[in-house]
Protein backbone atom coordinates (compact mmCIF):
# COMPACT_ATOMS: atom_id res chain seq x y z
CA UNK A 1 0.00 0.00 0.00
CA UNK A 2 1.44 3.51 -1.40
CA UNK A 3 1.86 5.65 1.98
CA UNK A 4 -0.45 8.66 0.24
CA UNK A 5 -2.73 5.84 0.50
CA UNK A 6 -2.60 4.81 4.32
CA UNK A 7 -2.92 8.78 4.99
CA UNK A 8 -6.12 9.11 3.30
CA UNK A 9 -7.92 6.15 4.94
CA UNK A 10 -6.63 7.46 8.17
CA UNK A 11 -8.09 10.77 7.56
CA UNK A 12 -11.23 9.08 6.36
CA UNK A 13 -11.78 7.62 9.63
CA UNK A 14 -10.39 10.63 11.80
CA UNK A 15 -13.06 13.34 10.09
CA UNK A 16 -15.94 10.60 10.45
CA UNK A 17 -15.64 10.51 14.06
CA UNK A 18 -15.01 14.03 14.16
CA UNK A 19 -18.07 14.76 12.74
CA UNK A 20 -20.10 11.79 13.37
CA UNK A 21 -23.30 12.61 15.24
CA UNK A 22 -22.83 9.19 17.98
CA UNK A 23 -24.86 10.25 20.23
CA UNK A 24 -27.76 10.53 17.37
CA UNK A 25 -30.67 8.02 17.79
CA UNK A 26 -29.47 6.32 14.39
CA UNK A 27 -26.05 5.25 15.98
CA UNK A 28 -27.11 4.57 19.15
CA UNK A 29 -30.29 2.70 18.08
CA UNK A 30 -28.31 0.59 15.44
CA UNK A 31 -25.17 0.02 17.95
CA UNK A 32 -28.19 -1.57 20.83
CA UNK A 33 -30.01 -3.54 18.07
CA UNK A 34 -26.29 -5.36 17.02
CA UNK A 35 -25.66 -6.20 20.37
CA UNK A 36 -29.19 -7.49 21.06
CA UNK A 37 -29.55 -9.58 18.12
CA UNK A 38 -25.76 -10.81 19.53
CA UNK A 39 -26.79 -11.59 22.28
CA UNK A 40 -29.80 -13.66 20.60
CA UNK A 41 -27.39 -15.36 18.79
CA UNK A 42 -25.04 -16.23 21.74
CA UNK A 43 -28.07 -17.38 24.13
CA UNK A 44 -30.40 -19.56 21.67
CA UNK A 45 -28.07 -20.75 18.93
CA UNK A 46 -24.19 -21.28 19.55
CA UNK A 47 -24.94 -23.94 22.39
CA UNK A 48 -27.73 -25.68 21.00
CA UNK A 49 -26.93 -25.27 17.31
CA UNK A 50 -23.68 -24.19 16.33
CA UNK A 51 -21.67 -26.29 18.33
CA UNK A 52 -23.16 -29.34 17.36
CA UNK A 53 -23.29 -28.46 13.77
CA UNK A 54 -19.49 -27.77 13.87
CA UNK A 55 -18.77 -31.51 15.16
CA UNK A 56 -20.84 -32.99 12.55
CA UNK A 57 -19.16 -31.13 9.82
CA UNK A 58 -15.84 -32.38 11.50
CA UNK A 59 -16.90 -35.90 11.52
CA UNK A 60 -17.99 -35.63 7.91
CA UNK A 61 -14.55 -33.84 7.17
CA UNK A 62 -12.92 -37.19 8.67
CA UNK A 63 -15.22 -39.76 8.56
CA UNK A 64 -17.17 -40.09 5.73
CA UNK A 65 -15.39 -41.68 2.44
CA UNK A 66 -14.49 -39.06 0.30
CA UNK A 67 -13.39 -41.63 -2.47
CA UNK A 68 -16.42 -43.51 -3.24
CA UNK A 69 -18.74 -40.49 -3.88
CA UNK A 70 -15.60 -38.84 -6.26
CA UNK A 71 -15.75 -41.82 -8.10
CA UNK A 72 -19.18 -41.78 -9.03
CA UNK A 73 -18.40 -38.08 -10.59
CA UNK A 74 -15.20 -39.20 -12.60
CA UNK A 75 -15.23 -38.94 -16.69
CA UNK A 76 -17.31 -42.64 -16.84
CA UNK A 77 -19.95 -42.30 -14.88
CA UNK A 78 -23.18 -42.52 -16.11
CA UNK A 79 -25.37 -39.28 -16.69
CA UNK A 80 -28.45 -40.21 -14.57
CA UNK A 81 -26.01 -40.89 -11.55
CA UNK A 82 -23.45 -38.23 -12.24
CA UNK A 83 -26.06 -35.29 -11.64
CA UNK A 84 -28.09 -36.81 -8.47
CA UNK A 85 -24.74 -37.44 -7.06
CA UNK A 86 -23.39 -33.72 -8.08
CA UNK A 87 -26.20 -32.31 -6.43
CA UNK A 88 -25.82 -34.16 -2.91
CA UNK A 89 -22.41 -34.21 -2.63
CA UNK A 90 -21.58 -30.87 -1.97
CA UNK A 91 -22.67 -31.57 1.61
CA UNK A 92 -20.10 -34.53 1.60
CA UNK A 93 -17.19 -33.25 -0.29
CA UNK A 94 -17.39 -29.54 0.27
CA UNK A 95 -17.43 -28.26 4.29
CA UNK A 96 -15.68 -25.42 3.60
CA UNK A 97 -16.00 -22.81 0.37
CA UNK A 98 -12.54 -22.55 0.04
CA UNK A 99 -12.66 -26.63 -1.23
CA UNK A 100 -15.02 -25.96 -3.81
CA UNK A 101 -13.55 -24.43 -6.50
CA UNK A 102 -10.98 -27.36 -7.21
CA UNK A 103 -13.32 -29.89 -6.77
CA UNK A 104 -15.60 -28.13 -9.42
CA UNK A 105 -12.77 -27.56 -12.20
CA UNK A 106 -12.12 -31.05 -11.16
CA UNK A 107 -15.75 -32.81 -12.65
CA UNK A 108 -15.88 -29.62 -15.27
CA UNK A 109 -12.35 -30.26 -16.69
CA UNK A 110 -11.46 -34.16 -15.91
CA UNK A 111 -14.70 -35.80 -14.79
CA UNK A 112 -18.23 -35.97 -15.56
CA UNK A 113 -18.64 -32.67 -17.48
CA UNK A 114 -19.77 -29.18 -17.03
CA UNK A 115 -23.68 -30.53 -16.10
CA UNK A 116 -22.63 -32.33 -13.09
CA UNK A 117 -19.92 -29.50 -12.50
CA UNK A 118 -22.09 -26.80 -12.51
CA UNK A 119 -24.79 -28.48 -10.29
CA UNK A 120 -22.28 -29.01 -8.19
CA UNK A 121 -20.58 -25.64 -8.05
CA UNK A 122 -24.34 -24.37 -7.24
CA UNK A 123 -25.53 -26.78 -4.29
CA UNK A 124 -21.78 -27.30 -2.70
CA UNK A 125 -22.34 -24.01 -0.58
CA UNK A 126 -25.99 -23.98 -0.62
CA UNK A 127 -26.62 -27.58 0.82
CA UNK A 128 -23.50 -27.25 3.50
CA UNK A 129 -24.65 -28.89 6.91
CA UNK A 130 -23.70 -25.87 9.09
CA UNK A 131 -25.91 -23.77 7.05
CA UNK A 132 -28.83 -25.93 6.71
CA UNK A 133 -29.11 -26.41 10.53
CA UNK A 134 -29.18 -22.92 11.42
CA UNK A 135 -31.56 -22.06 9.05
CA UNK A 136 -33.60 -23.82 10.82
CA UNK A 137 -32.60 -23.18 14.20
CA UNK A 138 -33.39 -19.28 13.35
CA UNK A 139 -35.90 -19.15 10.85
CA UNK A 140 -37.45 -22.45 11.03
CA UNK A 141 -37.62 -25.95 9.59
CA UNK A 142 -39.84 -25.06 6.71
CA UNK A 143 -37.56 -22.54 5.62
CA UNK A 144 -33.97 -25.09 5.89
CA UNK A 145 -36.22 -28.02 3.86
CA UNK A 146 -37.61 -25.28 1.35
CA UNK A 147 -33.45 -24.08 0.95
CA UNK A 148 -32.59 -27.93 0.64
CA UNK A 149 -34.46 -29.22 -1.75
CA UNK A 150 -35.03 -25.77 -4.27
CA UNK A 151 -30.90 -25.63 -4.30
CA UNK A 152 -31.13 -29.27 -5.30
CA UNK A 153 -34.26 -28.67 -7.86
CA UNK A 154 -32.10 -25.84 -9.56
CA UNK A 155 -29.22 -26.89 -9.40
CA UNK A 156 -30.20 -30.57 -11.71
CA UNK A 157 -32.22 -28.03 -14.18
CA UNK A 158 -29.89 -25.78 -14.25
CA UNK A 159 -27.29 -28.56 -15.09
CA UNK A 160 -28.91 -30.18 -17.62
CA UNK A 161 -29.24 -26.69 -19.27
CA UNK A 162 -25.45 -25.61 -19.41
CA UNK A 163 -24.74 -29.15 -20.52
CA UNK A 164 -27.51 -28.96 -23.32
CA UNK A 165 -26.13 -25.89 -24.96
CA UNK A 166 -22.70 -26.70 -24.98
CA UNK A 167 -22.67 -29.53 -25.75
CA UNK A 168 -20.17 -28.94 -28.38
CA UNK A 169 -17.88 -27.76 -25.99
CA UNK A 170 -17.94 -30.57 -23.33
CA UNK A 171 -14.70 -32.60 -24.16
CA UNK A 172 -14.80 -36.23 -23.80
CA UNK A 173 -12.57 -36.69 -20.84
CA UNK A 174 -10.77 -39.90 -20.43
CA UNK A 175 -8.30 -39.64 -17.39
CA UNK A 176 -7.52 -41.62 -15.39
CA UNK A 177 -6.10 -40.35 -12.72
CA UNK A 178 -9.03 -38.60 -11.55
CA UNK A 179 -9.18 -38.32 -7.45
CA UNK A 180 -6.05 -39.41 -7.69
CA UNK A 181 -4.66 -40.30 -4.06
CA UNK A 182 -8.53 -40.80 -2.14
CA UNK A 183 -8.22 -43.54 -0.95
CA UNK A 184 -8.90 -43.05 2.59
CA UNK A 185 -7.66 -45.20 5.56
CA UNK A 186 -10.65 -44.84 7.58
CA UNK A 187 -11.15 -48.35 9.01
CA UNK A 188 -14.41 -48.47 10.29
CA UNK A 189 -17.90 -49.90 9.30
CA UNK A 190 -20.28 -48.11 8.01
CA UNK A 191 -22.58 -48.45 10.70
CA UNK A 192 -20.04 -47.08 13.07
CA UNK A 193 -19.89 -43.89 11.42
CA UNK A 194 -23.46 -43.91 10.65
CA UNK A 195 -24.02 -44.21 14.54
CA UNK A 196 -21.56 -41.52 15.47
CA UNK A 197 -23.29 -38.47 12.89
CA UNK A 198 -26.95 -39.65 13.99
CA UNK A 199 -26.50 -39.46 17.69
CA UNK A 200 -24.48 -35.89 17.43
CA UNK A 201 -27.26 -34.87 15.15
CA UNK A 202 -29.87 -36.26 17.75
CA UNK A 203 -27.69 -33.72 20.27
CA UNK A 204 -29.04 -30.51 18.10
CA UNK A 205 -32.66 -31.96 17.76
CA UNK A 206 -32.77 -32.50 21.14
CA UNK A 207 -31.73 -29.08 22.36
CA UNK A 208 -34.73 -28.01 19.73
CA UNK A 209 -37.32 -30.05 20.98
CA UNK A 210 -39.96 -28.56 23.61
CA UNK A 211 -40.34 -31.46 26.44
CA UNK A 212 -39.65 -31.68 29.96
CA UNK A 213 -36.26 -30.00 30.76
CA UNK A 214 -35.12 -33.36 33.31
CA UNK A 215 -35.81 -35.66 30.24
CA UNK A 216 -33.85 -33.30 27.98
CA UNK A 217 -31.04 -33.35 29.92
CA UNK A 218 -30.93 -36.82 30.73
CA UNK A 219 -30.94 -37.44 26.62
CA UNK A 220 -28.39 -35.22 25.55
CA UNK A 221 -25.66 -36.30 28.61
CA UNK A 222 -26.63 -40.13 27.04
CA UNK A 223 -25.79 -38.82 23.79
CA UNK A 224 -23.26 -36.85 24.45
CA UNK A 225 -21.41 -39.71 26.70
CA UNK A 226 -22.13 -41.89 23.71
CA UNK A 227 -20.29 -40.16 21.13
CA UNK A 228 -17.48 -39.53 23.50
CA UNK A 229 -17.43 -43.51 23.75
CA UNK A 230 -17.38 -44.03 20.38
CA UNK A 231 -14.64 -41.37 19.80
CA UNK A 232 -12.26 -42.51 22.40
CA UNK A 233 -13.00 -46.19 22.15
CA UNK A 234 -14.13 -47.33 18.85
CA UNK A 235 -12.06 -44.81 16.46
CA UNK A 236 -8.39 -44.52 16.59
CA UNK A 237 -6.84 -41.81 18.81
CA UNK A 238 -5.40 -39.92 15.48
CA UNK A 239 -8.55 -39.88 13.68
CA UNK A 240 -10.57 -38.29 17.34
CA UNK A 241 -7.82 -35.93 17.13
CA UNK A 242 -7.94 -35.00 13.63
CA UNK A 243 -11.97 -34.35 14.07
CA UNK A 244 -11.68 -31.99 16.84
CA UNK A 245 -8.80 -30.35 15.19
CA UNK A 246 -10.94 -29.87 11.51
CA UNK A 247 -13.61 -29.10 14.01
CA UNK A 248 -11.95 -26.36 15.73
CA UNK A 249 -10.64 -25.16 12.25
CA UNK A 250 -14.13 -24.67 11.13
CA UNK A 251 -15.18 -22.53 13.90
CA UNK A 252 -12.65 -20.34 13.72
CA UNK A 253 -13.16 -20.13 10.33
CA UNK A 254 -16.85 -19.11 10.46
CA UNK A 255 -17.60 -18.05 14.19
CA UNK A 256 -15.67 -14.28 13.73
CA UNK A 257 -17.12 -13.82 10.40
CA UNK A 258 -20.73 -15.01 11.77
CA UNK A 259 -20.52 -12.42 15.10
CA UNK A 260 -19.86 -9.56 12.74
CA UNK A 261 -22.74 -10.92 10.39
CA UNK A 262 -24.74 -10.73 13.48
CA UNK A 263 -23.67 -7.43 14.79
CA UNK A 264 -24.50 -5.85 10.93
CA UNK A 265 -27.96 -7.58 10.59
CA UNK A 266 -28.84 -5.87 13.49
CA UNK A 267 -27.90 -2.41 13.03
CA UNK A 268 -29.32 -2.99 9.60
CA UNK A 269 -33.22 -3.24 11.25
CA UNK A 270 -32.87 0.29 13.00
CA UNK A 271 -30.96 2.07 9.91
CA UNK A 272 -32.64 0.72 6.82
CA UNK A 273 -36.39 1.91 6.51
CA UNK A 274 -38.88 -0.35 6.58
CA UNK A 275 -40.93 0.98 3.82
CA UNK A 276 -38.14 0.97 1.28
CA UNK A 277 -37.83 -3.06 2.26
CA UNK A 278 -41.65 -3.57 2.03
CA UNK A 279 -42.16 -1.52 -1.45
CA UNK A 280 -38.85 -3.52 -2.64
CA UNK A 281 -39.50 -7.00 -1.08
CA UNK A 282 -42.34 -7.31 0.38
CA UNK A 283 -44.76 -8.82 -1.83
CA UNK A 284 -44.34 -12.19 -3.24
CA UNK A 285 -44.00 -10.89 -7.29
CA UNK A 286 -41.73 -11.74 -9.85
CA UNK A 287 -40.24 -8.20 -9.70
CA UNK A 288 -39.55 -8.18 -5.87
CA UNK A 289 -38.09 -11.75 -6.32
CA UNK A 290 -36.13 -10.91 -9.69
CA UNK A 291 -34.73 -8.02 -7.04
CA UNK A 292 -33.74 -10.10 -4.41
CA UNK A 293 -32.32 -13.06 -7.09
CA UNK A 294 -29.89 -10.29 -8.83
CA UNK A 295 -29.14 -8.47 -5.08
CA UNK A 296 -28.10 -11.95 -3.93
CA UNK A 297 -25.88 -12.53 -6.60
CA UNK A 298 -23.86 -10.18 -6.22
CA UNK A 299 -23.51 -9.48 -3.09
CA UNK A 300 -21.07 -11.75 -0.85
CA UNK A 301 -22.04 -13.44 2.03
CA UNK A 302 -19.15 -15.03 4.30
CA UNK A 303 -20.36 -18.85 5.39
CA UNK A 304 -23.44 -18.61 7.34
CA UNK A 305 -23.76 -14.38 7.85
CA UNK A 306 -26.98 -14.97 4.83
CA UNK A 307 -29.06 -16.42 7.86
CA UNK A 308 -29.35 -13.13 10.53
CA UNK A 309 -29.00 -10.47 7.63
CA UNK A 310 -32.34 -12.68 5.67
CA UNK A 311 -33.90 -12.84 9.30
CA UNK A 312 -33.38 -9.35 9.94
CA UNK A 313 -34.74 -8.50 6.56
CA UNK A 314 -37.74 -10.52 6.58
CA UNK A 315 -38.26 -8.34 10.67
CA UNK A 316 -38.18 -5.61 7.78
CA UNK A 317 -40.75 -6.95 6.07
CA UNK A 318 -39.13 -8.83 3.39
CA UNK A 319 -41.98 -11.91 1.72
CA UNK A 320 -40.99 -15.28 2.21
CA UNK A 321 -40.67 -15.93 -1.36
CA UNK A 322 -37.90 -13.46 -1.75
CA UNK A 323 -36.42 -14.18 1.35
CA UNK A 324 -35.73 -18.07 0.10
CA UNK A 325 -34.50 -16.41 -3.60
CA UNK A 326 -32.02 -14.74 -1.45
CA UNK A 327 -31.15 -17.63 0.04
CA UNK A 328 -30.48 -19.22 -2.83
CA UNK A 329 -28.40 -16.78 -4.38
CA UNK A 330 -26.59 -15.15 -2.05
CA UNK A 331 -24.98 -18.57 -1.54
CA UNK A 332 -23.94 -19.58 -4.70
CA UNK A 333 -22.80 -16.19 -6.09
CA UNK A 334 -21.08 -13.24 -5.58
CA UNK A 335 -19.51 -10.78 -7.36
CA UNK A 336 -15.52 -12.41 -6.38
CA UNK A 337 -17.05 -15.84 -7.45
CA UNK A 338 -18.27 -14.85 -10.73
CA UNK A 339 -15.13 -13.35 -11.37
CA UNK A 340 -13.72 -16.61 -11.17
CA UNK A 341 -16.07 -18.57 -13.17
CA UNK A 342 -15.34 -16.27 -15.82
CA UNK A 343 -12.02 -17.33 -15.50
CA UNK A 344 -12.88 -20.98 -15.53
CA UNK A 345 -15.38 -21.93 -17.35
CA UNK A 346 -14.83 -19.58 -20.12
CA UNK A 347 -16.83 -16.10 -20.57
CA UNK A 348 -20.16 -17.49 -22.52
CA UNK A 349 -20.50 -20.56 -20.16
CA UNK A 350 -19.86 -18.33 -17.24
CA UNK A 351 -22.29 -15.94 -18.18
CA UNK A 352 -24.71 -18.34 -19.28
CA UNK A 353 -25.05 -20.34 -15.75
CA UNK A 354 -25.14 -17.10 -13.46
CA UNK A 355 -28.03 -16.13 -16.11
CA UNK A 356 -29.76 -19.37 -15.40
CA UNK A 357 -29.28 -19.58 -11.65
CA UNK A 358 -30.51 -16.22 -11.09
CA UNK A 359 -33.50 -16.86 -13.27
CA UNK A 360 -34.34 -20.30 -11.72
CA UNK A 361 -33.49 -19.08 -8.46
CA UNK A 362 -36.67 -16.02 -8.58
CA UNK A 363 -38.88 -18.51 -9.52
CA UNK A 364 -38.29 -20.82 -7.13
CA UNK A 365 -38.80 -18.02 -4.65
CA UNK A 366 -41.82 -17.40 -5.67
CA UNK A 367 -43.40 -20.80 -6.13
CA UNK A 368 -42.40 -21.36 -2.21
CA UNK A 369 -43.21 -17.94 -1.45
CA UNK A 370 -47.09 -18.86 -3.44
CA UNK A 371 -47.06 -22.84 -1.53
CA UNK A 372 -46.19 -22.18 1.70
CA UNK B 1 14.59 -34.07 -2.82
CA UNK B 2 11.54 -31.99 -4.05
CA UNK B 3 8.37 -31.64 -2.26
CA UNK B 4 5.61 -29.79 -3.83
CA UNK B 5 2.43 -28.87 -2.03
CA UNK B 6 -0.35 -28.61 -4.26
CA UNK B 7 -3.25 -25.96 -3.08
CA UNK B 8 -4.83 -22.72 -3.61
CA UNK B 9 -3.65 -21.01 -0.32
CA UNK B 10 -6.09 -23.05 2.21
CA UNK B 11 -5.39 -22.97 5.83
CA UNK B 12 -4.42 -26.71 5.86
CA UNK B 13 -1.89 -25.85 3.05
CA UNK B 14 -0.28 -23.41 5.32
CA UNK B 15 -0.31 -25.67 8.32
CA UNK B 16 1.44 -28.41 5.73
CA UNK B 17 4.09 -26.04 4.72
CA UNK B 18 4.61 -24.70 8.63
CA UNK B 19 4.98 -28.77 9.62
CA UNK B 20 7.75 -29.37 6.64
CA UNK B 21 10.07 -26.29 8.01
CA UNK B 22 9.55 -27.32 11.41
CA UNK B 23 10.30 -31.12 10.49
CA UNK B 24 13.43 -29.77 7.93
CA UNK B 25 14.84 -28.01 10.99
CA UNK B 26 14.27 -30.36 13.81
CA UNK B 27 16.28 -33.19 12.11
CA UNK B 28 18.22 -31.64 9.50
CA UNK B 29 16.52 -32.58 6.42
CA UNK B 30 17.35 -31.32 3.00
CA UNK B 31 14.99 -30.60 0.43
CA UNK B 32 13.39 -28.35 -1.79
CA UNK B 33 10.10 -27.17 -1.06
CA UNK B 34 7.47 -26.11 -3.53
CA UNK B 35 4.06 -24.65 -3.35
CA UNK B 36 1.61 -25.22 -6.59
CA UNK B 37 -1.07 -22.46 -6.62
CA UNK B 38 -2.07 -23.33 -10.20
CA UNK B 39 -5.31 -25.06 -10.65
CA UNK B 40 -4.90 -26.68 -13.84
CA UNK B 41 -1.23 -27.60 -12.26
CA UNK B 42 -3.09 -29.10 -9.33
CA UNK B 43 -5.73 -31.15 -11.40
CA UNK B 44 -2.55 -32.52 -13.39
CA UNK B 45 -1.99 -34.74 -10.64
CA UNK B 46 -5.86 -36.00 -10.21
CA UNK B 47 -5.55 -33.93 -6.94
CA UNK B 48 -8.77 -31.99 -6.14
CA UNK B 49 -9.62 -31.86 -2.48
CA UNK B 50 -6.16 -29.69 -1.12
CA UNK B 51 -3.60 -29.72 0.23
CA UNK B 52 -2.01 -32.53 -1.97
CA UNK B 53 1.63 -33.82 -1.19
CA UNK B 54 3.79 -34.80 -3.83
CA UNK B 55 7.21 -36.49 -2.61
CA UNK B 56 9.76 -36.35 -5.88
CA UNK B 57 6.92 -36.93 -8.39
CA UNK B 58 5.11 -39.47 -5.92
CA UNK B 59 1.55 -37.73 -4.66
CA UNK B 60 1.28 -39.38 -1.19
CA UNK B 61 -1.75 -37.62 0.35
CA UNK B 62 -4.48 -35.52 -0.57
CA UNK B 63 -6.69 -33.49 1.59
CA UNK B 64 -4.91 -33.81 4.61
CA UNK B 65 -2.14 -32.76 6.70
CA UNK B 66 -0.35 -36.42 7.47
CA UNK B 67 0.74 -36.62 10.96
CA UNK B 68 4.66 -35.78 11.56
CA UNK B 69 5.31 -39.27 11.78
CA UNK B 70 4.06 -40.44 8.98
CA UNK B 71 5.62 -37.27 6.84
CA UNK B 72 9.04 -38.42 8.12
CA UNK B 73 8.37 -42.18 7.51
CA UNK B 74 7.41 -41.02 3.63
CA UNK B 75 10.83 -38.47 4.00
CA UNK B 76 12.99 -41.31 5.08
CA UNK B 77 11.55 -43.70 2.05
CA UNK B 78 12.13 -40.71 -0.68
CA UNK B 79 15.39 -39.79 0.49
CA UNK B 80 16.63 -42.88 0.21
Amino acid sequence: MKEWIKFSFLAVVFLLFYFAPVSGPAVVGSLAAGLALLQEYARLHVLTCLVPAFFIAGSIAVYIKKDAVLKLLGPAAKKIIAYPVATVSGGILAVCSCTILPLFTGIYKRGAGIGPAAAFLFTGPAINVTAILLTGSVLGWDFAVGRLVAAMVISIVAGLFLAFVFREHDQKNSSADFAAGMESDIPYSNAAISLFLILQLGILVVFGLGIDSTIKATLIITMVAAVLAIAVFKFRKEHTLEWIRETWDLTKKILPYLFVGVFIAGAIEVVVPQEFITRLVGENTLLSNAVASTFGAFMYFATLTEVPIIQKLMALGMGRGPALTLFLTGNALSLPSMIVLFRVMGKKQAAAYILTIIVLSAFAGMLFGELL
Amino acid sequence: MIIRILGNGCSKCKTLEQRLVALKQMHGLSFELQMVTDLDEILKYGVMMTPGLVLDGTLRSVGTVPRESQLLTWLKETSV
